[in-house]
C-alpha cells in the first residue's frame, strides 16, 4: 500500500490557491445569487444560507440597525435553528456598543473572536437564551451609502477550531456584496410601501368626491348655485352641499376639515353625512351649526371644520348665513365687491357656543363667492402665497364676468403652476338670476 | 419648523420658528404633549419666528389647549406676527386661544 507522503512548499501554496479561486468562485455565486432578489425577506434567507456555505459555519445572523431607537435588532439569527432565531427577533436587541455586535456597530470596523468564551465584550444573553454555543465568531459592520445597515456575524466554524484572518477577508467581501444587497431591498420595499400609500390615498379621494353634490350646478327659483373643488396632491378635507332643507329654500354648505390625508377624508364624510341629517326640515343655518358643534365636541387629535351655511330664498334672494371660523366671502354685484366678514364662532368641534345667523338680501345678478382658504393660501414655486388681498383684487378685476369663479380657479392654477397643490381649493357660488 | 423649549420666569416657553404645517405638525404635537404631560399651570407658546400656520398645526394647539383645560391649566400665545394674528383672527380663533402681546404679557395675566 502506497504511503501518503507530505505535500511539498510548492504544493501546499497550489492548494492554498486552489481553495482561494475555489472560495472567489463561491462569492461570484453568492454575489449573482443575492442581488437577484429585491425582496428582504427572501434576501436575508438566501445570505443566511449561502454565508454558512462560504464560511463553513454552523450559524450565521444579521441584526439590522434601526435608525429611531438606535438599536441593533435581529432580523434573522442563528438559521440551523429557527425557533432561536424567532426567539432572538422578539426579545433581544443591543445598544451601540454593547455586546460584539454593538461594539463593531459604533466602531464601524470588523472583529474575529478566536474564543468568545474568553472575551469581555461577548454578551452571553443570546447564548442563554436559545442554548446555542459561541465558540468562535466574526462580525462585520454593514454600512451602505446611507450609512451603517446592521452587523452580519458568522458564528463557529464547522471544520476548524476558530476562524482565521483569511476567513475574516471572505466575510468581508461577502458583507459587501450583502449590505449593498440589503440597501436595495430596502430601498425596494420604501417604493413599495410609498406605491401602496399613494394607491390608498388616490382610493380616499375618490371616495371622498362622492359624498359631494352629483352635479355641481343647481338651479331653482331665481338662484343658481354652483360648486367646484380641485383637490390637492395629498387627499384633503373640503367639502360643499347643497340642497332643499324646506321648500322654497336652498341650503348652501362649504367648509374645510383641518388636517389632510385619510384621516380628513373620513371625517369629511362624517361631517357630510351629519350636515344632511341635521339640515332638513329646519331653514335656520345657526342653529344647523349649533347641532353639527354638539355632534363634534369630542373630535379626535383637536380635528375641527371651518364652515359657512346659508339658507336662501328661491323667490326673495334673502339669505341666513352662519359662519364657523371660515374665511370671509365676497359679495359681488354690479356696483363693486365686499369682503364680508361676518359675525360668527371659531370653528365647528372645539368649543361649546351657540352661532349666531346673519341676514342679506341679494338684488339681481348678485352673487356670493365662497371659498376654502386652499385658494388664498396657494403657494407658487417660490414660495410666496397669493393672499387674500390678491384674490380680492383679482375678482374685483372680473366682477362683470359671467364666469367669474373659472376665472378664479384659472388664476389660483396659472399663480401655482406646476407646484404640487398642498391643500384643495374650493369655490361655491351663489347667484341670484333674475 | 423649528421648536426650542426655554424658561421665562419660571414658566415653560415653547419658541416656534418657520412654517407650522401638515409636515412639522407630528413633530410639534409630540413636543406639546410631552410639556403639557408634566401639567404645567401655564405653558407660553411664542410665535414671533412663524411664517405661517395651515389647520393641522392649529388642530395641534387645539388638542393642547383641551388637554390642558382639562387639568385647568392655561395655554397662551405670545408674539403673534401679524400675518399669523390675521389667520387666527379670520377664522374666529382669537374666541379659543388667549392671545397676548410679549413674554412679560403672558407671565403677568
Amino acid at each position: 500500500m502506497e504511503e501518503k507522503r507530505p505535500l511539498t512548499a510548492a504544493e501546499e501554496h497550489l492548494k492554498s490557491m486552489e481553495q482561494k479561486v475555489e472560495d472567489l468562485r463561491l462569492l461570484m455565486d453568492v454575489s449573482s445569487i443575492i442581488s437577484s432578489t429585491l425582496d428582504f425577506n427572501e434576501l436575508i434567507g438566501l445570505v443566511m444560507e449561502k454565508a454558512k456555505e462560504v464560511m463553513h459555519a454552523d450559524a450565521c445572523s444579521i441584526l439590522v440597525y434601526n435608525k429611531e431607537t438606535g438599536r441593533l435588532e435581529f432580523e434573522v439569527a442563528l438559521s440551523c435553528d429557527e425557533a432561536s432565531g424567532e426567539i432572538l427577533k422578539k426579545h433581544v436587541t443591543l445598544g451601540l456598543g454593547e455586546g460584539i455586535a454593538g461594539w463593531v456597530a459604533r466602531n464601524l470596523e470588523p472583529i474575529v473572536v478566536r474564543q468568545a468564551a474568553e472575551d469581555d465584550r461577548h454578551s452571553h444573553q443570546a447564548d442563554s437564551m436559545t442554548g446555542f454555543t459561541t465558540k468562535s465568531m466574526i462580525a462585520v459592520p454593514l454600512v451602505g451609502r446611507s450609512g451603517l445597515i446592521g452587523v452580519a456575524e458568522i458564528l463557529n466554524p464547522i471544520d476548524r477550531d476558530q476562524f482565521s484572518d483569511y476567513d475574516l477577508e471572505i466575510f468581508q467581501a461577502l458583507c459587501r456584496q450583502i449590505a449593498v444587497a440589503m440597501e436595495n431591498a430596502v430601498f425596494h420595499r420604501e417604493s413599495l410601501e410609498k406605491e401602496r400609500l399613494k394607491q390608498e390615498l388616490e382610493l380616499a379621494a375618490t371616495i371622498q368626491r362622492s359624498f359631494l353634490p352629483p352635479l355641481p350646478i343647481y338651479e331653482k327659483g331665481v338662484l343658481r348655485v354652483s360648486g367646484y373643488t380641485l383637490p390637492a396632491k395629498h387627499v384633503g378635507g373640503d367639502l360643499y352641499d347643497f340642497d332643499e332643507p324646506v321648500s322654497g329654500k336652498v341650503g348652501v354648505l362649504i367648509g374645510d376639515i383641518s388636517g389632510k390625508g385619510v384621516s380628513a377624508a373620513l371625517f369629511m364624510a362624517k361631517v357630510i353625512s351629519d350636515f344632511r341629517y341635521q339640515m332638513h326640515g329646519n331653514d335656520d343655518p345657526g342653529l344647523v351649526m349649533n347641532r353639527l358643534n354638539q355632534q363634534m365636541s369630542n373630535t379626535p387629535r383637536g380635528m375641527f371644520l371651518t364652515a359657512m351655511y346659508a339658507v336662501a330664498d328661491m323667490q326673495t334672494g334673502s339669505v341666513k348665513i352662519s359662519v364657523a371660523g371660515h374665511p370671509p366671502f365676497l359679495w359681488v354685484s354690479k356696483d363693486g365687491i365686499k369682503v364680508m366678514d361676518l359675525e360668527g364662532g371659531p370653528p365647528v368641534g372645539i368649543m361649546e357656543l351657540d352661532y349666531p345667523s346673519n341676514e342679506l338680501t341679494l338684488g339681481p345678478g348678485d352673487r356670493l363667492i365662497m371659498v376654502t382658504d386652499g385658494v388664498f393660501d396657494a403657494k407658487n414655486s417660490e414660495g410666496k402665497r397669493l393672499g387674500f388681498e390678491e384674490l380680492v383684487a383679482f375678482a374685483d378685476r372680473h366682477r362683470q364676468e359671467d364666469r367669474l369663479t373659472d376665472r378664479i380657479v384659472d388664476f389660483v392654477i396659472d399663480f401655482t403652476g406646476d407646484e404640487d397643490r398642498a391643500d384643495d381649493l374650493t369655490i361655491v357660488e351663489l347667484r341670484r338670476m333674475a | 419648523m423649528h421648536c426650542d423649549i426655554n424658561d421665562y420666569k419660571g414658566n415653560t416657553v415653547l419658541s416656534l420658528s418657520g412654517e407650522v404645517d401638515m409636515h412639522s405638525s407630528p413633530m410639534l404635537r409630540e413636543k406639546l404633549l410631552s410639556l403639557i404631560k408634566n401639567k404645567p399651570p401655564l405653558l407660553i407658546v411664542n410665535f414671533r419666528d412663524v411664517s405661517y400656520i395651515d389647520s393641522s398645526g392649529i388642530a395641534t394647539f387645539v388638542e393642547g389647549l383641551k388637554h390642558v383645560k382639562a387639568y385647568k391649566g392655561r395655554l397662551q400665545f405670545s408674539e403673534l406676527p401679524q400675518s399669523i394674528m390675521d389667520i387666527f383672527s379670520f377664522s374666529k380663533l382669537d374666541k379659543v386661544f388667549e392671545i397676548c402681546g410679549n413674554l412679560d404679557d403672558a407671565v403677568g395675566r
